[in-house]
């Protein structure tokens, strides 16, 4: 039985047994003899991060024509303030109105926690579904529903026939998992169930023999590139850029999709990840339902990792050759133009921290550019990591430390203290840590920036020379801010906290 | 409470306690809480907050139980008290304080009995109830005030003369939070006050622990920890009085003259710092005079806002800038007393103007209100139009200012288009940078 027919996805400990508390080095990962995963460890000491609600509305914010309803507190959703904004550049950058998104909460209060807040919901639901409109609503499940045994599930299907929207239930529950990245799963789970199978009523009523070639060549030589918002506009030209010099074109799917056309994913001669943490739950699906052949290789970060993808690409369409040429001109011409950057970065040293792929394949970009890349932060591991600790093992002449945690900037802090990096790398709202020890930070990700294909290398190095060039706002702040950790942790071991299997910690 | 809120325009209790408790001096918080809240109300800051994200221990820094299935199973308690053990081992603080999530409340967790185990004189703990679903930010703000005053402020007898205490400025949801708590504390030191506000750069916990010695708590808010001060009453015995967030020369004026009274400071005193203050104010103004009337840039507005914003901000337009307020909207849904109090301070403005006020949560709805105030057009050949106009709220309110033609200035939250750090609107100086912001954006294409 797939995992669709469930009505909630299963956790990624799971389905991936991915975990979330390790300090290792490089070639200890890559070196896991006879241990495809490993423990499930967590820490004695921990800080707040996310949960599987926040990356799902990022990703269910972009879909035009919908709103959102969050069924939980009033705060479960306060993310989308910052969200909305980056939403709002997203849609102008792709030619749409800069607009506001739709949300609302049920704003569950004590009597809904005790007597159950189905009755606000159906009235919620109708509510909405009358005033505002929308094609979609996606009725969102925070924690206490699951609690106070709520069923979204039936009641968006009983309620259906009586409203004029789509509703979509997605599941949301932030104590069901410590793996955020389940939230891709989540949302997939219900465009996968609700979404993809419009294919009778969209056929045309009359067929015409050159359409219907013309139908059959588009969907040979199209391929669904897949985003959760990983990458923003520029990233996407890039890829489509790339794909074009092959003769492909590019679906981008499923952010931004409009929700009345995501079934065009089901029609596309293959589907290719660009970041395996996200998208393996989905693409089985599409291959085993639909007979969409799907890869999942790397992320399109670096030149090595670029040229990777490509190949992959290429060789499912037989178009090995043209790949090859594509990659000599495009790293011939980007090498050369790097070379103004080489004296800058040779011998800097730099610690990365970011999503479980993004860092791996960030550092080995580093790399190329002639930094030492003397540690990596990755918010989780699964088997998808695999490859990438084989491919910077090898890569590198010095062994370095590797530290899976979701955030945990006081292990980082400790980390920076002791290793003393050049630049730092981090996440949205993770270069604060670096910023107050007086380390120059260069965000790893942000929608509005490209960091993906031969053109991304070439402007995160313009980028890192730049922030090089004057390191003066970080310098400053760390003479007079202090971060909230006591003087004594900096002495301290930084894995100390991290509690292994079988309940013992690390030191 | 309605069915749904759209886009709320605050966060839940324990969102409002996590900054409350980041904003106070040497303060660790500890949610006991799922790991996604800490980065939910991070994201909240960094899209509405005026880009403030943080402080010392904010943003993803906060420790937290990050309680899972087991926990829920099973109870939370143990993680807890080893969470709140390896906090105090970590983290540099000299006061924690432990804040309560929706499922840990769910769970019935015993959070009292754990603290009382290991709080210590050098390395207090207090916990304050604050799930997600008790109330909103507001009511957070006021959870943590009250456990402050029953956990950690010290019993005295004595009560000193012109020690005071201040808040009702609630840090982060109010953006300008800085900038409003300084300016009305330097006022108040002009009148030779000794003024304790917790959270602006002259506090200290000290302070703070020694706060039951005042002789008036002052909450400028008709709302925003109005209950503190009912229970700093009930374990001090300190009086308060709530007034309006005082904002420009009027407001403070009245401010000013209230605080004389009730503290019986000689009137010439009072009457004299008025004095002085408006001369500034007016002073500073004075040069605006030929471009404020060669543009004619008096506007018709609508002020959308909280309880204290609402109302602060259409006081100062009505009676100090000479603007004409048409409708005023608390995006809050405050008690049906502080509901009362608010609204009725809207019929007596010093303009004689009647400003249509409503209690609004969803952004959508404002327009309806003001095409009943000020009805559309029909096509008539003449129409006096809503226009030139103003929308004084947050970023959420562009669109209703697009749809106007009018211009527009955030200031609610979130404030998701501006750099906020110590600007503020409070008393005069305030009155001043409200000026240049209004003004500034009617001009900012010229």
């Amino acid at each position: 039985m797939s995992y669709f027919d469930q009505k909630e996805p299963p956790k990624r400990e799971d389905r991936l047994h991915a975990c979330i508390a390790r300090g290792d080095t490089i070639c200890g990962l890559a070196n896991r003899k006879g241990c495809q995963y490993m423990n499930e460890g967590d820490r004695l000491f921990t800080q707040g991060s996310i949960c599987q609600l926040l990356p799902a509305l990022a990703i269910m914010n972009t879909f035009p024509d919908s709103a959102i309803l969050v069924h939980g507190a009033v705060g479960c959703g306060s993310c989308i303030h910052s969200q909305n904004a980056v939403v709002k550049t997203g849609n102008a950058a792709r030619g749409r109105p800069a607009k506001d998104g739709l949300w609302f909460s049920t704003a569950l209060d004590e009597t809904d926690v005790i007597g159950g807040g189905e009755e606000k919901l159906e009235a919620a639901i109708i509510e909405i579904d009358r005033r505002y409109r929308p094609g979609n609503i996606f009725v969102v499940a925070a924690c206490i529903p699951a609690l106070a045994g709520d069923d979204i599930d039936t009641l968006v299907q009983t309620l259906q026939p009586r409203v004029s929207a789509r509703l979509l239930p997605v599941h949301c529950e932030g104590f069901k998992t410590r793996i955020w990245a389940t939230a891709y799963d989540s949302v997939y789970h219900s465009l996968g169930r609700n979404l993809l199978n419009e294919e009778g009523q969209r056929m045309p009523v009359l067929q015409d023999e050159l359409e219907e070639i013309k139908e059959e060549y588009r969907r040979k030589h199209t391929v669904n590139v897949m985003t959760v918002s990983s990458m923003g506009r520029t990233d996407e030209l890039e890829l489509q850029r790339l794909l074009e010099a092959l003769g492909l074109s590019a679906n981008f799917f499923p952010v931004y999709a409009r929700p009345e056309e995501m079934y065009k994913v089901t029609r596309a001669a293959l589907s290719v990840s660009t970041c395996p943490t996200h998208d393996d739950y989905l693409l089985g699906y599409l291959k085993e339902k639909y007979g969409v052949p799907y890869i999942i290789g790397t992320m399109p970060i670096g030149i090595e990792s670029t040229g990777l993808w490509i190949r992959d690409v290429a060789a499912f369409f037989g178009l090995e050759g043209q790949a090859e040429r594509l990659i000599e001109q495009e790293e011939r011409e980007l090498k050369e133009a790097l070379k103004e950057f080489e004296p800058i970065f040779a011998g800097k040293r730099a610690l990365v921290s970011a999503g479980e792929i993004r860092a791996f394949v960030t550092a080995g970009l580093l790399a190329e550019l002639g930094f030492e890349i003397i540690g990596i932060r990755s918010f989780h591991h699964d088997e998808f990591a695999d490859k990438e600790y084989e491919r910077l093992a090898a890569q590198t002449e010095k062994d370095y430390m590797v530290n899976i945690a979701n955030a945990q900037p006081f292990e980082e802090a400790n980390l920076i203290q002791k290793l003393k990096p050049d630049i730092f790398l981090g996440h949205w709202n993770g270069n604060g840590t670096a910023a107050k020890l007086g380390v120059p930070a260069c965000v790893i990700y942000h929608t509005a920036m490209n960091f993906i294909g031969y053109k991304g290398v070439y402007e995160i190095a313009r980028r890192l020379a730049k922030q090089l060039k004057n390191t003066a706002y970080n310098r400053n702040l760390s003479k007079h801010v202090r971060l909230p950790y006591a003087q004594n942790w900096y002495e301290e071991d930084p894995f100390k906290y991290i509690r292994q299997a079988g309940g013992e910690s690390h030191a | 409470m309605p069915n749904f809120i759209e886009k709320p325009r605050y966060s839940c209790a324990l969102g409002g306690a996590l900054a409350t408790v980041t904003a106070l001096p040497d303060a660790i918080p500890i949610m006991h809480a799922t790991s996604g809240c800490g980065g939910n109300f991070t994201w909240a800051q960094s899209g509405g907050g005026g880009l403030q994200v943080g402080g010392l221990c904010g943003g993803l820094s906060v420790p937290s139980s990050n309680v899972q299935e087991p926990e829920i199973v099973f109870g939370g308690t143990d993680r807890l008290a080893e969470q709140i053990r390896t906090t105090l081992e970590v983290m540099e603080g000299r006061l924690f304080v432990v804040l309560t999530s929706c499922v840990t409340d769910m769970i019935g967790d015993d959070v009292r009995r754990t603290v009382e185990e290991l709080t210590t004189p050098d390395l207090p703990v207090i916990a304050a109830e604050t799930a997600g679903f008790k109330g909103n930010s507001y009511y957070g703000y006021d959870a943590v005030l009250q456990s402050l005053f029953r956990g950690f402020v010290e019993k005295t007898s004595k009560k000193v003369r012109k020690k005071v205490n201040l808040w009702g400025i609630v840090p982060s949801l109010d953006v300008f939070w800085r900038g409003n708590i300084e300016a009305i504390r330097s006022l108040l030191l002009k009148l030779d006050l000794d003024v304790n506000t917790f959270f602006a750069r002259d506090d200290s916990l000290d302070r703070i622990r020694t706060s039951a010695a005042a002789e008036l708590n002052i909450v400028v808010s008709d709302a925003y920890g109005v209950s503190a001060a009912r229970v700093f009453e009930e374990e001090h015995g300190t009086p308060f009085i709530t007034l309006p967030l005082p904002i420009g020369p009027t407001g403070t004026d009245g401010f000013l003259r209230e605080i004389g009274q009730v503290l019986s400071i000689r009137k010439n005193l009072v009457e004299k710092l008025i004095g002085t203050e408006n001369d500034f104010f007016y002073r500073y103004l004075d040069p605006l005079t030929d471009p404020y009337n060669d543009f004619d840039m008096q506007r018709y507005a609508v002020v959308v806002g909280d309880c204290n914003y609402s109302y602060g901000i259409t006081r100062f337009l009505s009676d100090d800038l000479g603007w004409i307020p048409e409708l005023a909207v608390c995006t809050d849904l405050p008690g049906s007393n502080e509901a009362e109090t608010l609204a009725e301070r809207f019929t007596h403005l010093d303009s004689g103007l009647r400003p249509a006020f409503v209690f609004e949560t969803n952004t959508s709805e404002i327009i309806g209100h003001l095409t009943k105030r000020w009805p559309g057009s029909n096509g008539q050949r003449y129409y006096n139009a809503f226009s030139p106009a103003f929308v004084v709220g947050s970023s959420l309110d562009r669109e209703l200012a697009a749809s106007l033609g009018a211009a527009h200035l955030s200031i609610s939250f979130p404030v998701t288009n501006r750099v906020v750090l110590d600007r503020g609107y409070t008393g005069y100086q305030g009155g001043l940078h409200l000026v240049e912001d209004l003004l500034g954006a009617i001009v900012a294409t010229r």
